[in-house]
């Protein structure tokens, strides 16, 4: 099949907020209501969750789509999973769709690990032959060997998780929905359910992911889709996606100084630099006082986008920089540099002034610059400590053998 | 007309893609009754016996009727077909709400749910069944032929369960107070069905009425096939399973297409 698995077209949903009429007792009334003319004006009530979205997904692709929370992420999942319909515009899901949200919804806590794996698996439209055939994957892929006669309401939720993805590993889907479900399970385990829907991926299953976790999804995603109050604002490659979200995130306002910051380095592509590791960076600051200062300093921070960690900080005082003082509407400029020892990702820098005195920030700037760290032996983490190995000639150990 | 075939298409489409899911739904209810309670299966027969037990006080000591064969099979053989239409639909009014979960996070036909409730309690009625025959035997009272009639009894019987099953369910999530409403209209609705006494003892408009009550015809069918060894009343009966086989389709009809409001009105 060469079309699209996953169409999106022009989708609206809208809800009704507030109280419905749960009860006749609520109803009965409203009813008589209208009857007599009184209209209720429940119109007022109704809300788009979802507007004019539109997004294709084919084989082998997969699409993250990230936005803060009522953004209206989970509406379009379950839309996409049928379990609501759209007010408007038409979604099209083709093939066997295998859905990650919430693993382990129909778990019951009273039946075993082996009953709920069967009844799990038949809720995911899996046959009884097809689960008892991958039965044992299922439970080795868990790591939950000697828990399967247990009742469910003993597993902690790490393990109840655990079995949760793993039943949904083993259906064999020709599109897969994922709701956050990498935040679940020790490191060890997430990083299986990564490696798992690489291979889904590869394997030519169309994704649809739906995650906080930043770095799962530029790992993972071949486009993302930034949803802000149920409108798709930006859809693109993941590094430029995840930086908007991330700029966007960021936006405090101290506005006792204005910050303007020029990072160098040898190579840039719009918004973004693309920087080999190790390379050395160069960051012109311009400062616009609004207030009169008697001692500030400027902090430098670098953090790491997709993990949404800080990974230095520093400042300006540690460097030799005095005191600064400034008068009211002058303006000061400053240099600073540093060396991009990190690992491959997206890296924001956040240039803040304080007033020590006071212990205020005049100004926060975060993610004024970015920059896009390219390296290629390193697989995970943040510093970039230049493995490098060589075999080292010892002659193999001749194997005792016992007499 | 060409949504409505498109509708059909979808629902028998969707019931055999998740066939192996009703059974397993089923099966859950089952497994977890047998460990939540020490009774287990004994459950299904303690109520119907139990209930024989009192009617057989109150109509063969205090208000004697009279009845072709013992009063406790009488009785017995209409509790347990009674009970078999209101456990299910008891089950089956909550068996929506009662799953949130599963309602608005997973998708899969949800008509599984109340048609789970109506297989669980066919397991009871089975169950119960059997004690129906150790009472035959004991006041030797032996099947004929007209047990092959059997089948379709039941067949009519389901039917009419399971419609009434997938639109309480619907409706109890809509509105919550059906469960309520209809837990006053059951008991109501058993002396109204003739479960108790014959239907001949009640004369006049009020026996009319009685006869009137699809559940009558049907608890009168299964007793005059399985006790009296004759054919259910022919008129009534067809009346009933023509009504049951009508009803069925529009029911599941109406539950699929509301489904998609389920997630958000729950």
């Amino acid at each position: 099949m060469n079309g699209p698995r996953v169409v999106f077209d022009h989708v609206w949903k809208q809800f009704t907020r507030g109280e419905r009429h749960d009860s006749l007792r609520d109803f009965v009334p409203a009813l008589v209501k209208r009857l007599t003319g009184r209209t209720a004006t429940e119109s007022s009530q109704a809300f788009w969750a979802v507007r004019d979205v539109s997004f294709e997904v084919r084989e082998g692709e997969a699409l993250g789509i990230i936005g803060r929370n009522g953004a209206g992420k989970s509406t379009i999942l379950k839309l996409l999973t049928r379990i609501l319909r759209p007010t408007r515009g038409a979604r099209k899901v083709e093939g066997r769709t295998g859905a990650l949200i919430e693993i382990a919804a129909g778990f019951h806590p009273d039946l075993t690990g082996r009953e709920n794996v069967f009844l799990q698996g038949a809720i995911m439209g899996m046959r009884r032959r097809e689960i008892a055939s991958r039965f044992d994957e299922i439970v080795a892929f868990a790591e939950l060997e000697r828990f399967m006669d247990t009742p469910v309401k003993r597993y902690s939720s790490g393990m109840n998780a655990r079995l949760g993805f793993s039943i949904a590993a083993h259906l064999d889907p020709d599109v897969l929905i994922i709701d956050e479900v990498l935040a679940v399970g020790d490191r060890a385990f997430q990083e299986k359910c990564q490696e798992r829907m690489r291979r889904f991926r590869s394997e030519g299953v169309a994704i649809v992911f739906v995650s906080h976790h930043l770095p799962a999804v530029a790992q993972l995603c071949s486009q993302v889709l930034l949803l802000e109050s149920g409108v798709a604002t930006t859809i693109g490659s993941p590094t430029e996606v995840i930086a908007a979200y991330c700029r966007q995130a960021g936006a405090e306002t101290y506005d006792d100084v204005t910050v303007a910051a020029t990072l160098r380095a040898s190579r840039h592509s719009g918004e973004v630099f693309d920087v080999e590791s190790g390379e050395r960076l160069k960051l012109d600051v311009a400062l616009d006082f609004h207030v009169a200062v008697e001692r500030a300093k400027i902090g430098i921070v670098v953090r790491d986008q997709t993990r949404d960690l800080y990974v230095y900080g520093a400042s300006s005082d540690r460097v030799g920089i005095p005191p600064i003082r400034a008068a009211r509407g002058e303006t000061k400029r400053f240099t600073f540099a540093f060396d991009a020892h990190l690992t491959r990702g997206l890296y924001a820098i956040e240039v803040n002034v304080v007033d020590p005195d006071r212990h205020r920030f005049l100004a926060v700037a975060r993610g004024i610059q970015q920059f896009h760290v390219v390296e290629q032996v390193s697989y995970d983490g943040v510093a970039n400590l230049y493995l490098s190995g060589a075999p080292s000639g010892v002659r193999a150990e001749p194997v005792a053998i016992a007499r | 007309m060409r949504r409505l075939r498109e509708d059909l298409h979808e629902i028998v489409r969707e019931q055999i893609e998740f066939r192996e899911l009703l059974v397993q739904m089923t099966a859950r209810d089952l497994r977890l009754r047998y460990k939540q309670t020490i009774m287990g299966f004994g459950w299904a027969i303690f109520t119907p016996i139990l209930n024989t037990l009192v009617f057989s006080l109150v109509f063969m000591r205090v208000a004697p009727v009279h009845t072709e064969v013992p009063y406790p099979l009488f009785a017995y053989c209409g509790l347990l077909v009674w009970n078999f239409t209101a456990s299910s639909l008891r089950f089956a009014t909550t068996s929506l709400t009662g799953n949130t979960n599963l309602v608005t996070k997973v998708y899969f036909p949800r008509e599984i749910f109340p048609l789970a409730a109506v297989a669980v309690s066919l397991v009871d009625f089975a169950v119960a069944a059997a004690v129906l025959a150790g009472l035959m035997a004991h006041y030797h009272v032996g099947a004929s032929a007209t047990l092959l009639l059997l089948p379709a009894v039941l067949a009519v019987h389901v039917a009419f369960t399971a419609s009434l099953a997938l639109v309480l369910a619907m409706a109890n999530l809509f509105y919550r107070d059906v469960k309520y409403l209809f837990e006053v209209i059951l008991t109501f609705w058993m002396f109204a069905s003739a479960v108790v006494y014959p239907v001949d003892a009640v004369h006049g408009t009020l026996g009319q009425l009685i006869r009137a009550n699809p559940m009558t015809t049907i608890v009168e069918a299964y007793r005059r096939v399985i006790l009296y060894g004759a054919p259910p009343e022919p008129v009534a009966f067809a009346a009933v399973a023509v009504f049951s086989l009508l009803v069925l389709p529009a029911a599941w009809l109406l539950f699929h297409r509301s489904e998609f409001r389920f997630a958000e009105s729950i």
